[in-house]
C-alpha cells in the first residue's frame, strides 16, 4: 500500500513489541483528549482548565480519589470480562447484563437468608459476604456462558446474543426492584431494599476488599493467558479457530469457558457496586448508569491490547476520567453525559489507531535501490 | 386496537428501513454492527434540527446526511484501512451512544411541533418503507448494479478480476446503508416517539441487525420479520390489550429481546440451515486488499 508517491510507505508489522504497543496506546489517548477538547471549546470552556479539574478531582482529592478507586475496581473487572473472550476472538459486550444479573443474585442471597427488613442473628456476616460474592460470580458466569455456548454449538453472532441478554437483564432488574417486585424498597422509591448494616465489608480508605480481588484476577488472567496450556489454546483459537480445531482445541468448550470466566468477573462487579462500595448498599434507581459504564471495559480492553496487566493502569486512568468528567459536568455547568461523550470519542479514536497496531509508516528515499536499507543503517 | 395496529406498522417501518440499510451493506460484504449508533445519531441530530429550526424536512435531511457520513467513516475504517469491521462498528455504536447522550440532553423532552400528518390513517413512512423495500429488492436481484453488489459480497477477488471495483461498490453500499439507518433513527425520533430521552433507541438497532440475519439477506422476508417484531414491540408496551394480567409489564419488555434470541438460535441450527439454505454472503466481514 502506498500513500503519496515515493516518500511515504506503509509496512505491515510482523511483530509488535509491548513497548511499541504501549506507546501507540498512549498516543491514541492523547489524540482522543485533544479531540475531546473541542467539546469543551464548544461549551465555551478552556480545555486546559477542564482537564486540570478532571485530573485533580479524580486523582488528587480526598473525595474524588476513593470514587476513582471504586470505579477502577468496577472497570478492571469489566475489562477482564471483555479481554478473555477477546483473546479467543469473541466479543463479550454483555458485561452490562452479567453485571445486572450478578447484582440480582447478591440481593437474592440476602432475601433468601431473610435479611430483608430484619437481621437474623445466627448467621456470621463473613459467611454471608462470601456467599454474596460467590452468588454474583456464579450467576454472572452462567449468564455469560449462554452466549459462549451458542457461539460454540451453533455459531450464532455473540454480539447480538450478548446485547439481547443485556436488555433482558435490564428489564429483569426493573421488575425485581420496582412496583411490587421481590426486591422492592419498602419506601417504594424504585430501588431495592437496603442491605443490612452488619454485612458492610471492611474498607481501606473507603475502598472495599474487592480491589484486591480485581487486582488478583487481573494477575491470574495474565498468568492464565501467558503461561498455561489453556491460555495458549485460547489464543490459538482467537487467531484461527479452524486451525486450532485441527490442533485439538475444542470449538465448544473454549467459547463456553471464556464467557463463563468473563461473566464471573462482570458478575462480581455487581457485588462490588451494589453491596460493597460505601454509600450505596442497594440496587440504585439509576442502575442503568452503572450498567452503561461497563462499556468502558471494551475501550480499556482494546487499548491495553488484551493484556490484563496493561489494563490495570488503563482502567485506573479511565475510571478517574469518567469520575472527573461527571464532576466537571456539574462544576462547569455542562450538560449531562460528559463521561459518556468522552467514552465515545476515546472509542472512535482507538478504532482509527487500530491501524497503527498493524502497520508502520516508513519514510523511504526513492533514490536508493532498497527503501528499507536506511532503517537498517 | 386500531391504534395498536397502526403503532405496530409504524414500528415495523423503522425496523424495516434500518435493517434494509444493514442488508445492503452486508450484501456487499460489509458488516456494520453499529446500527444502533447510527440510529442514535440520526434520531438525536434530526430531533435537534427539527426542534430548533421548526422544519421536519431539515431534520430528516440532516439525519440522512449524518447517517451517510457515519457510513463513510465505517467504510474508511473497514475498506480503506482494511481494519476489523466489528471493531469499527462497535466504535460507531459507542461513539453514537456517548456523544448523543451529551449532545441531546439539553433538548430532553418533547419535540414541540405538530405531528406529521398521516396518509390514509397511516404514517407516510409506512409507504416509504414499502417503496424502499421494493426498490432494494429490485436493485439487488434484477439489475446490473445488484449483481455487482452481490458478487463483491460473495467473492471480491473474482469480482475485481471481472472488472468490478470492489472498493467503489462497497463504499456505495456502506454510505447508502448509513443513510437508511440515519433515516430510520429520524423516523423514530420525529414521528414514532417524538420525545428525546437518554439512550432512547433502546436496542432497536441491534434488533434490526438480528433481523438481517433472520431475513436470510432477502428484503421481502425482511418485511415479514419487521412486521413480527414491530407488533411484538407494541405488545410488550401494551400487554393489557392482548393478555391482561399474565406477567408484570417489566417482564413483557424482555419479550422482544427473548424472541429475537430464540429466533436467532433457531436460524442457526443445522436443521434450519439445511432446510432453507440460509447462507450469508460469503465474504461478509472480510477485508479485501487489492493485490499489488
Amino acid at each position: 500500500m502506498r500513500i503519496g508517491r515515493p516518500t511515504l510507505k506503509l509496512q505491515k508489522r510482523v511483530y509488535l513489541s509491548g513497548w511499541r504497543a504501549a506507546s501507540i496506546s498512549i498516543l491514541a489517548i492523547l489524540v482522543a483528549l485533544l479531540l475531546f477538547s473541542l467539546i469543551f471549546l464548544l461549551a465555551g470552556i478552556n480545555p486546559l482548565t477542564a482537564y486540570e479539574e478532571i485530573f485533580s478531582y479524580a486523582f488528587d482529592n480526598p473525595f474524588g480519589l476513593p470514587i476513582t478507586l471504586n470505579r477502577f475496581v468496577f472497570l478492571l473487572l469489566c475489562t477482564c470480562a471483555f479481554i478473555l473472550p477477546y483473546k479467543a476472538g469473541l466479543w463479550n459486550i454483555g458485561m452490562t447484563g452479567q453485571f445486572y444479573i450478578g447484582s440480582l443474585a447478591v440481593y437474592g442471597v440476602l432475601l433468601g437468608l431473610g435479611f430483608r427488613g430484619s437481621e437474623p442473628v445466627n448467621i456470621a456476616p463473613g459467611f454471608v459476604i462470601l456467599l454474596m460474592v460467590a452468588a454474583s460470580m456464579v450467576s454472572g458466569a452462567l449468564y455469560g456462558a449462554i452466549a459462549g455456548f451458542f457461539k460454540g454449538k451453533l455459531n450464532t453472532n455473540e454480539i447480538v446474543v450478548t446485547m439481547m441478554l443485556n436488555f433482558i437483564a435490564f428489564w429483569l432488574v426493573s421488575y425485581m426492584i420496582k412496583e411490587g417486585g421481590p426486591f422492592m424498597n419498602p419506601g417504594g422509591r424504585g430501588e431495592s431494599f437496603e442491605m443490612a448494616a452488619s454485612l458492610r465489608p471492611p474498607t481501606f480508605f473507603n475502598v472495599p476488599f474487592t480491589i484486591f480481588l480485581a487486582l488478583g484476577f487481573a494477575f491470574l488472567l495474565y498468568f492464565l493467558l501467558k503461561r498455561t496450556k489453556l491460555g495458549y489454546q485460547i489464543r490459538a483459537f482467537g487467531l484461527n479457530p479452524t486451525a486450532a480445531e485441527y490442533a485439538g482445541v475444542n470449538h465448544v468448550s473454549i467459547p463456553v469457558l471464556v464467557f463463563l470466566l468473563g461473566g464471573a468477573l462482570a458478575g462480581l462487579a455487581g457485588y462490588h457496586y451494589f453491596a460493597a462500595v460505601p454509600g450505596v448498599f442497594k440496587i440504585a434507581r439509576n442502575y442503568a448508569f452503572f450498567g452503561d459504564l461497563a462499556f468502558y471495559g471494551i475501550i480499556c480492553g482494546l487499548i491495553s491490547q488484551g493484556n490484563p496487566l496493561a489494563s490495570i493502569p488503563v482502567a485506573f486512568l479511565f475510571g478517574g476520567m469518567s469520575v472527573g468528567g461527571r464532576y466537571v459536568q456539574g462544576k462547569l455547568g455542562m450538560s449531562f453525559g460528559v463521561d459518556f461523550a468522552l467514552m465515545g470519542v476515546l472509542m472512535i479514536t482507538l478504532v482509527a489507531f487500530q491501524f497503527f497496531y498493524r502497520y508502520r509508516v516508513v519514510f523511504s528515499n526513492p533514490q536508493k535501490e532498497n527503501p528499507d536499507a536506511r532503517i537498517l543503517d | 386496537m386500531q391504534e395498536f395496529l397502526i403503532r405496530s406498522l409504524d414500528a415495523s417501518t423503522i425496523f424495516t428501513i434500518a435493517a434494509l440499510g444493514e442488508l445492503i451493506g452486508q450484501r456487499s460484504g460489509i458488516l456494520n454492527v453499529g446500527v444502533e449508533g447510527v440510529m442514535l445519531f440520526g434520531a438525536t441530530l434530526g430531533f435537534i434540527t427539527a426542534t430548533t429550526t421548526g422544519s421536519y424536512m431539515l431534520g430528516f435531511l440532516l439525519a440522512i446526511a449524518i447517517g451517510g457520513l457515519l457510513g463513510l467513516l465505517h467504510g474508511f475504517f473497514s475498506i480503506t484501512l482494511g481494519g476489523d469491521q466489528v471493531v469499527s462498528g462497535m466504535g460507531i455504536w459507542i461513539l453514537g451512544f456517548g456523544l448523543t447522550t451529551y449532545i441531546g440532553s439539553p433538548f430532553a423532552g418533547p419535540l414541540g411541533l405538530p405531528r406529521i400528518p398521516s396518509v390514509f390513517g397511516l404514517s407516510p413512512f409506512f409507504f416509504l418503507g414499502i417503496a424502499l423495500t421494493a426498490i432494494v429488492w429490485f436493485v439487488l436481484s434484477r439489475t446490473n448494479l445488484g449483481l455487482r453488489i452481490r458478487s463483491v459480497g460473495e467473492n471480491p477477488v473474482v469480482a475485481e478480476v471481472s472488472g468490478i471495483s470492489v472498493t467503489k461498490t462497497r463504499y456505495l453500499c456502506v454510505v447508502t446503508a448509513g443513510m437508511f439507518m440515519g433515516l430510520a433513527g429520524a423516523i423514530f425520533s420525529l414521528d414514532y416517539n417524538p420525545v428525546w430521552a437518554y439512550n432512547f433507541v433502546m436496542g432497536w438497532g441491534f434488533i434490526a441487525l438480528a433481523l438481517v440475519f433472520f431475513s436470510m439477506w432477502n428484503p421481502i422476508i425482511l418485511i415479514g420479520g419487521s412486521l413480527l417484531f414491530g407488533s411484538l414491540w407494541q405488545v410488550s408496551l401494551n400487554p393489557q390489550l392482548l393478555l391482561p394480567d399474565l406477567m408484570s409489564r417489566y417482564i413483557w419488555r424482555t419479550v422482544p429481546f427473548t424472541i429475537t434470541l430464540v429466533m436467532l438460535l433457531l436460524m442457526s441450527t443445522r436443521w434450519f440451515r439445511t432446510k432453507w439454505g440460509a447462507t450469508k454472503p460469503e465474504a461478509l466481514g472480510q477485508a479485501y486488499v487489492k493485490e499489488g
